[in-house]
């Protein structure tokens, strides 16, 4: 561990940073995903006559919630592929 | 990586850099053009079945009187990203929308023509002042209107890249079957995600476009209450008139 370089100690930490990030980041959207999509189909299944409008609403908004965990993938994205860290210290 | 990198192929005229996500858009433009003009030819009355769901999907998303200003900007907007979201299924073909630049433009198209459907609905001034209503919240506004078009362009691009991406790495890995599946998958992400960002697009114009509702029904009421005033005068006048007579 002590003769790791600066470098390779970076990209370690960033992979494990990278790797919780993704699992909590779609771990919580999806839960609450599945709590809007659990309440809609209540809503349906009380008023057929209302599910297409349900199901529109309940698609934008689920639409809204995806983008929490996209954003996360776009930093994990960034972090994994285009890492400022290294590029900032190490010059690329 | 092949999906994220995208390199410059050719420079137009020797001063334009040209990179691959243009071509594929030219691409993907010279099919929507293709497929319109055959199906035009062969068969019009599916073209004319699939306008009619696109309005379908318009009317249902907005709720203004009259929908003909609006068709042209989103039902291309939907054509154009259904298009592009679906033609990396094809070999060899990566999506235009895969590119933060895409989304970034489609974004910032749809931000702007909000303002411009509202400036055309309610005037000019008008609208100024009711987007900057109390004053102290016009800062507010202006961030939520930076973040409304990075939103939008993030959302696209996010989903279309995830799905391209995962199904790069999975074949990678496993070759077989599997990203089929996949594939899949991001196909009905791709459908839904143009759908999503049209209709995120039609509430914010028509969301811009209405006109205060409230304000509406205080001079319909004053109207009404003139009205019933009139006609209470007219009987009470007459009934004067018929009683001086007998």
């Amino acid at each position: 561990m002590e003769n790791l370089s600066p470098e390779v100690l970076i990209i370690i930490v960033t992979t494990i940073v990278c790797a919780l990030a993704i699992v909590i980041g779609t771990m919580i959207p999806t839960w609450v995903e599945g709590q809007s999509a659990i309440k809609a189909i209540e809503g349906m299944a009380r008023q057929p006559d209302a599910a297409p409008e349900l199901r529109t609403a309940m698609i934008i908004s689920l639409a809204l919630l995806e983008t929490a965990s996209i954003y996360v993938l776009l930093v994990v994205l960034i972090l994994l592929f285009a890492n400022p860290l290294l590029t900032r210290f190490f010059g690329g | 990586m092949e999906v994220i990198n995208h390199p410059i192929v050719f420079t137009l005229f020797g001063i334009i850099p040209v990179r691959d996500t243009v071509v594929y858009t030219w691409i993907t433009m010279a099919g929507i053009v293709a497929l319109v003009l055959i199906l035009k030819l062969l068969k019009p009355n599916l073209l004319e079945y699939i306008l009619e769901a696109i309005i379908s999907i318009l009317d249902d998303a907005m709720d203004v009187d009259d929908l003909h200003p609006y068709i042209p900007l989103l039902g291309s907007l939907l054509i154009f990203t259904f298009t592009a979201n679906l033609i990396s299924i094809f070999p060899q073909m990566k999506s235009p929308t895969a590119d933060i630049n895409t989304t970034i433009a489609l974004a910032l198209i749809v931000v702007f023509s909000v303002h411009i459907y509202g400036m055309m609905v309610k005037g000019v001034w008008p609208y100024l002042k009711d987007f900057a209503s109390p004053i102290f919240l016009l800062p507010v506004e202006l961030i939520g209107q930076f973040s409304r078009a990075l939103s939008l362009a993030m959302r696209l691009f996010g989903n279309v890249l995830s799905g391209d991406l995962i199904v790069a790495i999975v074949f990678s890995i496993i070759p077989y079957l599997l990203p089929i599946a996949l594939t899949a998958i991001s196909m009905v992400s791709g459908i839904l995600q143009a759908y999503v960002l049209t209709t995120l697009a039609a509430l914010f114009i028509s969301s811009a476009v209405e006109i205060n509702i409230e304000d509406m029904k205080v001079k319909e009421k004053g109207k009404q209450r003139a009205s019933i005033k009139e006609i209470y005068n007219k009987i009470r006048k007459e009934k004067t008139n018929g009683e001086s007579k007998s």
